[in-house]
C-alpha cells in the first residue's frame, strides 16, 4: 500500500520533470527562430536605407564609382542570402562596404554637414547596433539550447520534442579582425 | 501611495471620533486598494508626476533608435519612451511588467552625453524594468508605509486601550514602552531596508545593463558624467527619488546607509573592473 504511493509520487515527479525539461528546449528552441528573425528584420532594414545612402553620396562624390558598386553588389548578394550561415557572410560583405563608402563620406565635409547625411549616418548606424544586438541575442540563445541538448539529461527530450542543435551566426568581418602578424625568428 | 490613502482616511477617522479598533481592516482594505491602484497604473501616474512627454522615433530618432536597440539585446518589449524638461541629466524607468514600461530621459541628459553614454544609460534603465524593479520598489515602498502605520495603530491602542473607554485596568505599560520603541524604531528599520533594496536593486541593473550592451565602458562613461554634474533634478520628492538613474536627494547630508542609490563612485569602480576582466564574449 505505502510502496504504491511511493511509485506512484517517484512517478509524478518524473513527468512533471519531463514537462519542464521539455517545454524549456521548446521556449529556447522558439527564442532562436525569434533570433534570427530579429536579424533578418534588421538586415532588411538596413538594405532599405542603402538606396537612400547612396544617392545622397552620390550628390556630392558622383566619381566614387567604385564604391558604390561594391556596396550595391554586397547589398545584392544579402538579399538572396538563405540559411544562417550565407547570411552571416554576405552580412559581413555589406558592413564592409558600408564602412568604406562612410570613409569616403569623410572626404566630403559638405556632405558630412547635411541633415539629410547626417539622419541616415543616425539610422545606419542605429541599425548596425540592432543588427549586432539581434545577432548576440541569437548567439545567447543558441549556446544555451546547445548546452542543454549536448548534456543529461537534456540529450533524452531533445529528440522527442523535435529540437536539434542549432548554428552560431559567425560574421567574418575583416575590418574588426585586423590582428597584427607576429612572426616568430 | 497606499499608505499616503490609509493615511489620509485614518486621519479622517480620527477627525471623525472613529478610534475604535474596528477601523483597522477598513482602512487597510482601502490602502490595499490604493497600493493595487498605483502598482497597476504607474506608468501613468509617474509620467504625470514628472511631467514627461511620449516620444516616437520621429520627434526624437536618435533616442529612440538606441533604446530600440537594448530591447533587441534583452528580448524585451519596445517601451513608451518620454523626454522631461529638466537641466540636470537624469533618467528613470517605470510601469508594472515590461508590457507597460516607460523610460524618461531629462533633456539635460541629452545633451551632456553621447550616443554610446546614452546607451549605456537606456541599458541600465531596461535592466530595471527586465529585473522587475518597478515591482519591487513598489512593494518596498508600500511595505515601508505599511510597518509605519502599524507603529501608529500600536501605540494609538494601547494609550486608548483600543477604543474602551471604560478603563478597567487601564493600559498595561510595557505594550505602551513597547509600541513607543516600536513607533521610533519602525520607521527607521522601514527607510533602511526602503533604501537598502534600492541599492541592491541599483548594482545588478548595472551588471545586467553590461550583460545587455556587453559594453561596460559606455555606462561607466555615463556615470562619471553624472558625478561630475552638480546640477539636481528639480523634482526632489521623496515619492519617485528611487526611480532616478541618480539620486535627485542631495545625499552628501546623510549617511550611506540611507541614500537609496549607492555612491556613484563605488558603481563607477565596479564598472572598471568588469572592463579589466572583459564582458564575456558573445
Amino acid at each position: 500500500m505505502n510502496a504504491t504511493y511511493v511509485i506512484v509520487g517517484i512517478f509524478v515527479l518524473l513527468v512533471v520533470f519531463g514537462i519542464i525539461q521539455y517545454n524549456k528546449l521548446v521556449r529556447l528552441n522558439v527564442a532562436v527562430d525569434e533570433g534570427f528573425a530579429q536579424i533578418e528584420v534588421q538586415l532588411q532594414r538596413r538594405g532599405d536605407l542603402i538606396p537612400n545612402l547612396v544617392e545622397t553620396v552620390k550628390g556630392y562624390a558622383a566619381h566614387e564609382k567604385e564604391t558604390f558598386e561594391k556596396v550595391v553588389q554586397a547589398r545584392a548578394k544579402a538579399t538572396a542570402a538563405q540559411g544562417v550561415a550565407a547570411v552571416a557572410e554576405a552580412d559581413g560583405m555589406l558592413t564592409q562596404a558600408l564602412r568604406g563608402l562612410l570613409a569616403v563620406a569623410e572626404a566630403y565635409p559638405d556632405l558630412e554637414a547635411s541633415a539629410n547625411f547626417l539622419s541616415l549616418q543616425e539610422e545606419l548606424s542605429g541599425t548596425e547596433n540592432k543588427v549586432g544586438f539581434a545577432r548576440q541575442y541569437y548567439n545567447d540563445n543558441v549556446r544555451a539550447l546547445n548546452e542543454i541538448i549536448v548534456s543529461i539529461p537534456g540529450k533524452f527530450f531533445a529528440g522527442p520534442a523535435n529540437v536539434v542543435e542549432r548554428e552560431f551566426y559567425v560574421v567574418n568581418d575583416p575590418g574588426k579582425r585586423d590582428v597584427p602578424n607576429v612572426t616568430f625568428n | 501611495m497606499g499608505s499616503l490613502t490609509a493615511f489620509v482616511i485614518y486621519a479622517f477617522a480620527l477627525y471623525a471620533g472613529y478610534t475604535s479598533i474596528g477601523i483597522i481592516p477598513i482602512v487597510v482594505g482601502i490602502s490595499l486598494f490604493g497600493v493595487w491602484g498605483s502598482y497597476y497604473s504607474s506608468d501613468k501616474i509617474v509620467l504625470a508626476m514628472t511631467g514627461a512627454k511620449v516620444i516616437d522615433h520621429d520627434t526624437a530618432p536618435q533616442l529612440f533608435n538606441l533604446v530600440h536597440e537594448i530591447t533587441i539585446a534583452s528580448g524585451l518589449p519596445m517601451p513608451k519612451v518620454a523626454i522631461v524638461q529638466d537641466a540636470a541629466p537624469n533618467a528613470f524607468a517605470t510601469g508594472r511588467d515590461p508590457q507597460h514600461a516607460v523610460i524618461a530621459f531629462t533633456t539635460g541628459i541629452l545633451e551632456v552625453m553621447d550616443r554610446e553614454q546614452l546607451q549605456g544609460v537606456a541599458a541600465h534603465e531596461l535592466a530595471h524594468v527586465a529585473n522587475r524593479d518597478t515591482l519591487v520598489s513598489a512593494v518596498a515602498a508600500t511595505t515601508a508605509g505599511a510597518i509605519a502605520l502599524l507603529s501608529d495603530f500600536l501605540i494609538r491602542i494601547s494609550m486608548f486601550g483600543g477604543g474602551r473607554r471604560d478603563n478597567n485596568g487601564g493600559a498595561n505599560p510595557l505594550v505602551l514602552v513597547a509600541a513607543i520603541l516600536a513607533a521610533i524604531l519602525a520607521p527607521i528599520a522601514a527607510v533602511l531596508l526602503k533604501a537598502a533594496i534600492s541599492r541592491k536593486r541599483e548594482a545588478l541593473a548595472d551588471a545586467t545593463a553590461v550583460a545587455f550592451t556587453r559594453n561596460p565602458t559606455g555606462l561607466r562613461r555615463a556615470l562619471e558624467t553624472l558625478a561630475a554634474d552638480s546640477t539636481v533634478v528639480h523634482q526632489k520628492s521623496n515619492a519617485v527619488a528611487h526611480l532616478w538613474i541618480e539620486s535627485p536627494l542631495d545625499n552628501k547630508m546623510t549617511s550611506k546607509l540611507f541614500a537609496t542609490h549607492p555612491a556613484i563612485a563605488d558603481r563607477i569602480a565596479n564598472l572598471r573592473a568588469l572592463e579589466k576582466t572583459g564582458p564575456s564574449p558573445s
